[in-house]
């Protein structure tokens, strides 16, 4: 209830403060789910940092500009200064126009697995933002009996335990500037938060203006109908 | 001469508005006309919305980048994500009023002389409308979308002799990116075709429609007008609960994501307006078997006026009615078994539900509406 009345009200989209993070791991849950759910954007912000560090170097997000960081809370100088620090393919610095730099990683380096783009990667993924959270923090030694293939990596989310990608979050990765603990959970939510943006990215606004048309319509048709009622009133 | 000047000078050159706005006064309708009675209005704004996003969609839309370009539309495109919704939603809802159009016209005999040819008109716009929202689903380049064009190009392929050569060249070979450019041509051609189809409709609905008995008939303007504002404020509410809050209704996961040679789903379950005639083509292996069941399912509401054998004084209720509701629940039926996915149990109920159908069709109108007739 109190998120619905954030939403409607839009005091969910208040610029990420210094704040530190809501107790989401225990039990386990994104804000932005639910049906009046929103993005935590300074979760959001946090998950950018985390891909940025973390997993940038391998994986692309083709489907995004740096611009859209600004759906993120972030200012326009913000942005500009995280795309004057991305050196693109051919040396010159990325502006808020270009793409997310692709690093256009070779299934040949990582054992014949290709790292994926991450621009939709959780609707590509089963289970969805529950299974990349337990993937990235589901890296355990394998246990006793099992053989692993070379270059393979045990995990207990992945199908079959055995994943091409070495464990790609350790805990304390990142700084966060609010504070927040880096931790290999809150790291790992964070991030699975940042790429649920980057799959459903107008998910506030559809849900912000869904929350008005709604409440507008409900009006709408009660008078509409009190109209018809009265119109018809003298015909029988 | 002297007639003609207290006429405006539009009305003197285009007479069409005054005489819309004189037949709109006249009371010429039945007082007693249900909230339903707006749903051929309901479907055709629905087109008009749909031909209106979808003319937004095709501007930037890609044959050769199909899921690409929807990403595009989502991420670069002002408020697309919300031009992309209408289309969307709306083709749930056009397929909600349709369905309950169809269902509305057999519980109440909507088809008997002299509605036939309206009757007719409306199966033919449900079946146009199914292959044009077919087309438009193979358009996103999802992976069951993706997947579900393959299957039907390859087995068009199968098919010999006219037929074989009809579907061959509406696909153009088999699927690719100059398949996707083809059918954005034909999606669009065929969304206009339907708007032809609702004219007939209106047209053939006018003179079938009751004429106004007993007590004081009323005119569109101001009653109607007044219902059918309603009915479109109401309409809108349960299009926008879609919409923003449930936007992937009835959507296949899958085709959230791009299709995939490499990828290849273990069933293909197509958008829920699909589900029924599929969970019958799905009965059959062979693509005849499976293109003839759909048409036969299609014919036999078609025959609906022949199949009825009640005589032009019509009761409403009873058995008929009974076994109408029936029939709703069994289609219902048919939906659930066929969007489980395959299993031994979903197998045989599809059967059983298919079997009914045509019963329902075959035998049971017939008997009852004799039985009942007077």
């Amino acid at each position: 209830m109190r998120r619905l009345f954030a939403a409607a009200l839009a005091l969910g989209f208040a610029t990420a403060g210094a704040a530190q993070a809501d107790d989401t791991l225990s039990p386990l849950h994104f804000q932005s789910q639910g049906v009046f759910g929103s993005y935590d954007k300074a979760a959001l912000q946090r998950g950018f940092l985390v891909y940025e560090t973390n997993c940038a170097a391998c994986h692309a997000l083709n489907a995004l500009h740096y611009r859209d960081l600004e759906g993120l809370g972030l200012t326009p100088d913000e942005v500009a200064g995280i795309a004057a620090s991305v050196k693109l393919a051919d040396g010159s610095p990325a502006t808020l126009d270009s793409r997310f730099k692709d690093p256009h990683a070779k299934a040949t380096t990582f054992g014949g697995a290709e790292p994926p783009d991450l621009s939709n990667i959780v609707n590509a993924r089963p289970g969805g933002l529950e299974y990349i959270y337990n993937y990235l923090t589901g890296y355990v030694p394998a246990p006793d009996g099992v053989t692993l293939l070379p270059g393979r990596n045990y995990n207990l989310a992945f199908p079959g335990n055995q994943t091409a990608m070495p464990a790609p979050l350790k805990g304390n990765d990142v700084t966060y500037a609010d504070g927040t603990a880096a931790t290999l959970p809150q790291e790992a939510q964070d991030v699975t938060a940042f790429l649920a943006w980057t799959a459903d990215p107008n998910l506030d606004a559809r849900r912000e203006i869904g929350i008005r048309a709604v409440m507008f319509l409900v009006f709408l048709s009660i008078i509409a109908i009190a109209n018809k009622r009265k119109t018809w009133r003298e015909t029988v | 001469m002297s007639e003609n000047v207290k006429q405006s000078w539009s009305a003197t050159r285009l007479p069409a508005f005054s005489q819309w706005w004189a037949r709109s006064k006249a009371p010429t309708y039945a007082p007693d006309g249900p909230y339903l009675a707006a749903l051929p209005a309901l479907i055709t704004g629905l087109l008009i919305l749909l031909t209106l996003s979808g003319l937004v969609l095709a501007v930037y839309y890609n044959p050769s980048h199909p899921f690409a370009s929807l990403q595009f539309i989502a991420w670069n495109v002002a408020n697309g994500w919300l031009v992309r919704g209408f289309h969307a939603t709306g083709t749930t809802i056009l397929f909600g009023t349709i369905y309950l159009f169809l269902f509305r016209g057999i519980a109440t005999r909507a088809y008997k002389a002299p509605g036939e040819l309206a009757w007719f008109a409306t199966v033919a716009l449900y079946a146009l409308l199914l292959l044009t929202a077919w087309l438009g689903q193979t358009l996103t380049g999802g992976g069951a979308a993706y997947w579900s064009l393959k299957n039907a190009a390859q087995a068009a392929g199968l098919l010999g002799g006219a037929p074989g050569a009809v579907a061959t060249w509406f696909f153009g070979g088999p699927a690719g990116h100059g398949t996707l450019a083809r059918l954005v041509v034909f999606h669009i051609a065929l969304a206009l075709l339907a708007f032809a189809l609702l004219w007939l409709y209106r047209a053939a609905a006018k003179p079938a429609a009751p004429i106004a008995t007993g007590a004081k008939p009323v005119a569109f303007f101001p009653y109607y007008i007044a219902q059918y504002f309603a009915a479109f404020a109401i309409l809108a509410l349960i299009f926008s609960v879609f919409l923003f809050f449930a936007p992937h209704f009835g959507e296949n996961p899958l085709d959230l994501v791009a299709g995939s040679d490499l990828v290849v789903p273990t069933t293909i379950t197509p958008p829920w307006y699909l589900v029924p005639l599929a969970a019958m083509s799905g009965l059959f292996t062979s693509p005849a078997g499976a293109i003839w069941v759909v048409v036969a399912a299609l014919a036999v509401l078609f025959a609906l006026p022949w199949l009825d054998r009640s005589g032009p004084r019509t009761r409403h209720g009873g058995w008929y009615r009974f076994f109408a509701v029936l029939l709703a629940l069994d289609i219902l039926g048919l939906s659930l078994a066929g969007a489980a996915g395959p299993s031994l149990i979903t197998a045989i109920l599809t059967i059983l539900f298919t079997f009914w159908y045509f019963l329902h069709f075959l035998v049971l109108t017939p008997l009852v509406t004799a039985l009942e007739a007077e």
